[in-house]
């Protein structure tokens, strides 16, 4: 890890100022920054050490939707002690249950896992984020295994790795952004971007500006996260999905499907919500609504596994909504 | 006369636990990672970051005048226009005052590379054209054939009338060994001719060797200490490049102690692996189940210059075989031995090949597979022949671990698992190694006049509890607890120990310890005898008492008082009859496994592992050994590769989270059990370090292509590999 | 009406209160976090406070004040092994992958490779060296049910799975597995770990 300066604070408006005109970085639980700056991907000059409160609360506003507000420097453990939020956001918290380890559920806050950066090995390996090098794209040519299998025409081939957002975005939670010209609240979705230059961030969020807090309202019908993985214990996931699903009766009058470790961004799977629509969730539908999650899906060498896997997790996501786990042995 | 073991041990066998556990448990014992003598300075590694490269310059001056740093030094024989031949591949070392410090100097070294042009897959290995890793004789186009080995005629068996065959590729990649604790020592050059190391390693006595040889010191003026050490699995057995640099450092930084460990991406790079195996297999029996041919061209890379062979046929009779191995050479790290070297390999592929033969015979494979057992242990363990018929030992561990799995009541023809999303699956395999030790080693025993009984020796423990076998021996044989022994090892100035690796510390060490034990008692009763009126030869001890014609006469503590001034000290040496006479153990291994065929995920359910090793000195230790190797083998089945990118020649994952490595949820129900028969007894002691890990990835691929129908030709069984099986299959159909 | 959801552990958890708001207005030397309101927070912290060299950092570990130099960079790992020689817990991986440099700070399991000395400064560490390590401790389990090899992952065990059973004196079998999801051991010891946690966890409750 290379030298910097160091500053603390709790308050976003200090943090805001402590990084204006420095190559700086915020710092919540660490453990994403810390493991990029030990492999000198990320070499920032002054480290802000951002220790907001975690805090998870649910507002009620008279006759309005209530609010959920989780604070940036929520932990994972904070996050997932909520049984309010257990039950009321399965998605979120069966997604957070599911990152890292004891040990970083304790250490990560809802904004780093958010803001984290990818974890293409590629990257991380400091050939930059769409990895090209003399004009050929590494992740292309080399080993994609874990790599997106959609928006795979351009050069950046990375999954977003943040498992959060994906339920997230499913639920239609905003994010607050402090900046050094005010306050700005925009769609969780709208913090990511896909890169098309080496320049280009795949994250929206000003390198001056900090995260505060999430809103998100209270869902009107049902929700859940599918994710699949090669081992039980910590491990990223290959692809997984959160639905919310809001019901006319026993049919899906509006669906959100959200995939997780396909695209560079947190993919929406717009022909699969639409094919949802008026239908209930069973069995059938299920399997023929995730077959259109997979509309355009381009795969690289290596990664066409994805794209069965992608169309099983989106299923089960869609089940387990309506409580069809059929998957799990008896 | 040859010694024997006691008739009705008290403690041999028994479950004891292990003397240096709570010093462990507690955090409290110090590895040689953990050492921090007085003075100490950080050393830090600069190492290749490119696959294949000339150094065209190099400037150590920059990282010389940065703060703190006492030490820089160019490593080894490297110099302007050396090759360097993988990622990872040692360049310059640095000590400084903080660790942080030395980091910074290592950035601070200016070298200049001509990048050359790289091979780091296999594939891209034997690519016409390829770039070449190194020139050597017989080394073309980056390969070097063994001599083929043949038996019989096996082309014209395989095709004679009758006879049902395969033919099948299957390939396991490169695997680390990933030590927890990394290689490395800390190191303190004393005076002008004197090093004292603190070393991570499996031997003390040749890490010992290799800094005097390096310094052209007496070995005698060197000493190493490894009071523990954090896991070696055959990957550390000297002083290593690091080491010799870290004592250089420490010479030209006065003397000043330098303490010098790898980081976790140079320990995957540089510190050693296990070579892959990619193999084209024929295989053919007669219609009722006799193997009658097996054509095999196998390959494997064990990176820039190190093989990659493997036994093979393996376990079974193969009346006509051929064998050609091809190494194949990359600008990757070097393999070193790997908890039994080329037996996992050869055990996936043999196994492999025995179930989908099984398949399409339509016999059942746990049938087939004892049809075709060799009359004689193929394995020589390199210290005696084998001479034992492992025919009905295979045939009851065999139908004890079918027994344990529910093979009978549970095992179905491949695809015949259901129709569900989830299929079960059963597979097995049978291992094979060699284990026992030689007989050049020394335990010395000291009996002092206060009852304390010391056993030392230059041996060391990698977790295999040797401490505790040392004691274990000794109280046995002086009637006394194990917790009244005090064993002294990991230090190479004490009389000449084994090596830790092969399985052979335990049959290597014991009978020195018994012999030291039993000399040490022996000199004990010839000095309390007269005392007590009694001829030497009528006593005993137990319990703690000297006995005269089995009654208690004399507690321990008393008789020793009577010793005066002057300790019982002997040393004890290798004996006959007590171990490795017939080395060449066994085992097989069943595991059951559930497979989501939607998402290719494999989760194991069961494994039994039934092992036999000759007499077990301590059932816990020796059980927490099969579990290890069951797990490690588990790894291998499930998770482990190391990922190459061919363009720009780095490994992709060297860490510890893509590289993958099982954690507690991943862990199934392991059911072990020793083959353990009066007639194992007598063959002595036996290691067990390797044996047990051989099978498990083997039987967890058969268990796979049992559940789901279909063969995944590609360890590990990951979802990628899985579900790119169904496909093929799908593609066929 | 915020209807406040969320506190999880009785007791002060590190973010149920801010951190490191005592440091931004004291000296280079690192005290502990006040524990205030934000908005006292707010008040008292006009500008911020640059730490670019090295500093003194004051912490518990143990239960002894320690104070020792370090940089920013340093992590709460190495400035325990490097500077105060506290050497239980190991580091292995170095990227928050594996557990074998699990302390407990605060109260709450971390990783310490991937924690910052600097924003430790007042905190509270415990080690494995810490512990009990008599009859009816976790160290002692390990050793009865022989959950540790070469040992070097061990401590790393031993803490998560002391905090495990603080936290939830009744696990089951699963549930310990999760607790110890963090800590990789090569050696293989699970069996023994799963074992040595059930029996502590009743050993404990027998005290
Ligand atoms: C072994 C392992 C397994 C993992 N598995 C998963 C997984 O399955 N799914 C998953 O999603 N993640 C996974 N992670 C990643 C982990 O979840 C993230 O590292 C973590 O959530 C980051 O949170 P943090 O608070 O530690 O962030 P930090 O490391 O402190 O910060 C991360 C990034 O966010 C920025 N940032 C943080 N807070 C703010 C803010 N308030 N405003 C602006 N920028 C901010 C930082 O500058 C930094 O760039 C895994 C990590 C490991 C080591
Ligand atoms: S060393 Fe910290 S988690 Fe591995
Ligand atoms: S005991 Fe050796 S790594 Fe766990």
């Amino acid at each position: 890890m290379k030298a910097f300066e160091y500053v603390s604070t709790a308050s976003a408006d200090i943090a805001v100022k402590a990084l204006g005109g420095v190559d700086g970085a915020i710092l919540a639980g660490g453990t994403d920054l810390l493991s990029r700056m030990k492999d000198y991907v990320t070499t920032p000059k002054r480290v802000v050490d951002f220790n907001p409160q975690s805090v998870v609360q649910k507002e009620t506003s008279p006759g309005g939707v209530p609010t959920w507000t989780i604070l940036a420097g929520t932990t994972l453990a904070d996050l997932l002690a909520s049984k309010a939020l257990r039950e009321e956001l399965p998605a979120l918290w069966q997604a957070a249950s599911e990152v890292g380890t004891p040990q970083i559920k304790n250490m990560a806050t809802i904004a780093g896992n958010l803001l984290q950066r990818p974890r293409c090995w590629y990257y991380r390996s400091g050939f930059g984020l769409l990895s090209v090098k003399d004009g050929k794209n590494l992740l292309r040519e080399g080993d994609n295994r874990y790599a997106s299998i959609f928006h795979t025409d351009g050069d950046a081939l990375f999954v977003a790795p943040s498992s959060l957002a994906v339920p997230l975005i499913a639920l239609g939670a905003s994010a607050t952004i402090l900046g050094p010209k005010g306050e700005r609240t925009v769609m969780v979705s709208s913090l990511y971007q896909i890169p098309k230059r080496d320049s280009d961030r795949e994250l929206t969020i000003g390198a001056d500006e900090v995260l505060t807090k999430i809103t998100l309202p209270a869902p009107q019908g049902k929700n859940a996260t599918y994710e699949a993985r090669q081992k039980q214990s910590h491990d990223w996931p290959l692809v997984l999905a959160s639905v919310s699903l809001r019901f006319d009766g026993a049919s899906v009058s509006q669906a959100s499907i959200v995939i997780g470790g396909v695209a560079p961004i947190p993919y929406r799977a717009v022909e699969a919500e639409k094919a949802m629509f008026g239908k209930p969730v069973t069995l059938e539908t299920a399997e023929a609504v995730a077959a259109n999650a997979i509309n355009g899906v381009k795969p690289l060498s290596g990664n066409v596994y994805k794209v069965a896997l992608t169309k099983t997790v989106v299923k089960r996501a869609l089940l387990a909504a309506v409580g069809n786990r059929y998957w799990e042995e008896v | 006369m040859p010694s024997v073991w006691p008739e009705n041990p008290r403690l041999i066998g028994t479950r004891i636990t292990r003397l240096d556990g709570l010093v462990k448990a507690t955090g409290k014992a110090k590895y040689p990672s953990d050492m921090h003598p007085e003075g100490m300075l950080f050393g830090a590694m600069l190492y290749s970051p490119h696959a294949h490269a000339k150094i065209k310059s190099i400037d150590l001056a920059p990282a010389e005048r940065m703060p703190g740093v006492k030490a820089v030094m160019i490593v080894g024989a490297i110099k302007p226009g050396s090759t360097l031949r993988f990622q990872g591949d040692d360049i310059a070392a640095v000590a400084a005052e903080t660790e942080e410090q030395a980091w910074d100097a290592v950035l601070a070294i200016k070298v200049e590379y001509e990048v050359l042009p790289h091979v780091v897959t296999e594939a891209q290995a034997v690519a016409p054209g390829a770039a070449s890793v190194f020139k050597g004789t017989g080394i073309v186009n980056n390969q070097k054939k063994a001599r083929s080995q043949t038996n019989g005629d096996p082309e014209k068996a395989l095709g004679a009338p009758g006879v049902v065959s395969i033919e099948a590729n299957y390939m396991a990649p490169v695997i680390t060994h990933v030590c927890l604790e990394p290689h490395g020592l800390t190191v303190r050059f004393v005076g002008e001719d004197k090093i004292e190391a603190w070393a991570s390693t499996q031997a003390v006595g040749v890490t010992a060797g290799d800094l005097a040889g390096a310094f052209g010191i007496p070995t005698t003026n060197v000493t190493v200490h490894t009071e523990v050490m954090g896991g070696g699995f055959g990957s550390k057995f000297g002083a290593d490049i690091w080491g010799i640099t870290a004592a250089h450092l420490s010479k030209k930084a006065g003397g000043r102690p330098v303490k010098m460990f790898l980081d976790r991406a140079h320990e995957h790079l540089g510190a050693g692996n296990r070579p892959s195996a990619i193999a084209h297999v024929k295989l053919g029996a007669s219609k009722d189940g006799k193997l009658v041919s097996l054509i095999a061209e196998t390959s494997g890379t064990g990176g820039a210059g190190s093989g990659s062979n493997f036994p093979l046929p393996y376990v079974y009779a193969v009346p006509n075989s051929s064998r050609t191995h091809t190494d194949i050479f990359v600008n990757g790290g070097n393999a070193r031995a790997m908890r039994a070297p080329g037996h996992p390999q050869g055990c996936i592929v043999m196994e492999a090949a025995m179930d989908d033969l099984a398949d399409k015979l339509g016999i059942d494979p746990l049938e087939f597979r004892l049809k075709n057992l060799k009359e004689r242990d193929m394995v020589e363990d390199g210290f005696s022949k084998p001479t034992v018929d492992r025919t009905p030992m295979y045939l009851d561990e065999v139908a004890m671990g079918a027994d344990l799995i529910g093979w009978k009541a549970k095992w179905k023809p491949r695809g015949k698992n259901g129709d569900g999303p989830i299929r079960r699956g059963l597979g097995m395999a049978l291992h094979q190694w060699g284990g026992g030790g030689p007989a050049t080693n020394q335990v010395a025993c000291t009996i002092n006049p206060d009852g304390s009984v010391e056993m030392k020796s230059a041996t060391q423990d990698i977790g295999t509890g040797a401490r505790t076998i040392f004691a274990i021996i000794a109280a046995e044989v002086l009637g006394l607890n194990v917790t009244d022994i005090t064993s002294n090892i990991g230090n190479s100035t004490f009389p000449p120990g084994q090596p830790s690796g092969g399985s052979t510390t335990t049959p290597a060490m014991s009978p020195p310890a018994f012999n030291a034990a039993i000399l040490a008692r022996d000199e004990l009763f010839v000095k309390v005898a007269p005392g007590l009126n009694a001829k030497p030869e009528d006593l005993t001890l137990a319990d703690g008492q000297v006995c005269v014609k089995g009654e208690p006469k004399l507690p321990w503590k008393d008789a020793c008082r009577k010793l005066g001034q002057q300790s019982i000290q002997v040393t004890g040496k290798s004996s006959p009859g007590l171990a490795s006479q017939h080395g060449g153990v066994g085992g097989c291994q069943f595991a059951e496994v559930s497979v989501d065929i939607e998402t290719g995920v494999v989760r194991v359910k069961k494994i039994v592992a039934i092992q036999d090793t000759g007499l077990i000195i301590d059932k816990m230790t020796w059980e927490t050994q099969v579990y290890g190797g069951v797990i490690g083998g588990l790894n291998y089945g499930l998770f482990e590769e190391r990922v190459m990118d061919p363009t720009v020649g780095i490994m992709l994952n060297p860490d510890m989270e893509l590289y993958k490595l099982a954690g507690a949820s991943d862990i199934p129900e392991i059911v072990v059990r020793a083959y353990e028969t009066p007639a194992m007894k007598a063959r002595g002691v036996i290691g067990v370090g390797e044996p047990p890990t051989v099978s498990t990835a083997a039987a967890i691929g058969n268990a796979v292509s049992n559940a789901i129908g279909v063969r995944v030709p590609h360890w590990p069984m990951s979802p990628k590999n899985v579900l790119d099986a169904l496909a093929s299959k799908e593609g066929k159909a | 009406m915020a209807d406040l959801e969320q506190k999880t552990k009785q007791g002060a958890s590190r973010r149920d209160f801010l951190r490191g708001s005592g440091f931004a207005a004291a000296t280079a030397v690192i005290t502990g976090p006040a524990i205030a309101s934000l908005d006292e927070a707010k008040a008292a912290e006009p500008e911020f406070k640059i730490v670019s060299d090295t500093t003194t950092l004051k912490l518990k570990v143990n239960g002894v004040d320690r104070t020792c130099e370090i940089e920013p960079r340093c992590t709460l790992l190495d400035t325990l092994r490097n500077r105060l020689d506290v050497t239980g817990p190991k580091r292995v991986c170095d990227r928050a992958s594996c557990g074998a440099c699990t302390v407990i700070l605060d109260g709450d399991l971390v990783y310490s490779c991937t924690t910052l000395a600097i924003s430790c400064g007042g905190k509270k560490v415990e080690t494995v060296e810490s512990f009990d390590s008599g009859v009816n401790s976790v160290p002692h389990a390990f050793v009865q049910n022989d959950g540790l090899m070469c040992g070097y992952c061990t401590p790393g065990f031993v803490t998560a799975c002391k905090v495990m059973l603080d936290h939830n004196p009744n696990p089951t079998i699963d549930e310990v597995r999760k607790g110890v999801d963090g800590n990789i051991c090569r050696c293989g010891t699970y069996v023994g770990v799963l074992q040595a946690a059930l029996a502590a966890a009743k050993t404990m409750k027998g005290a």
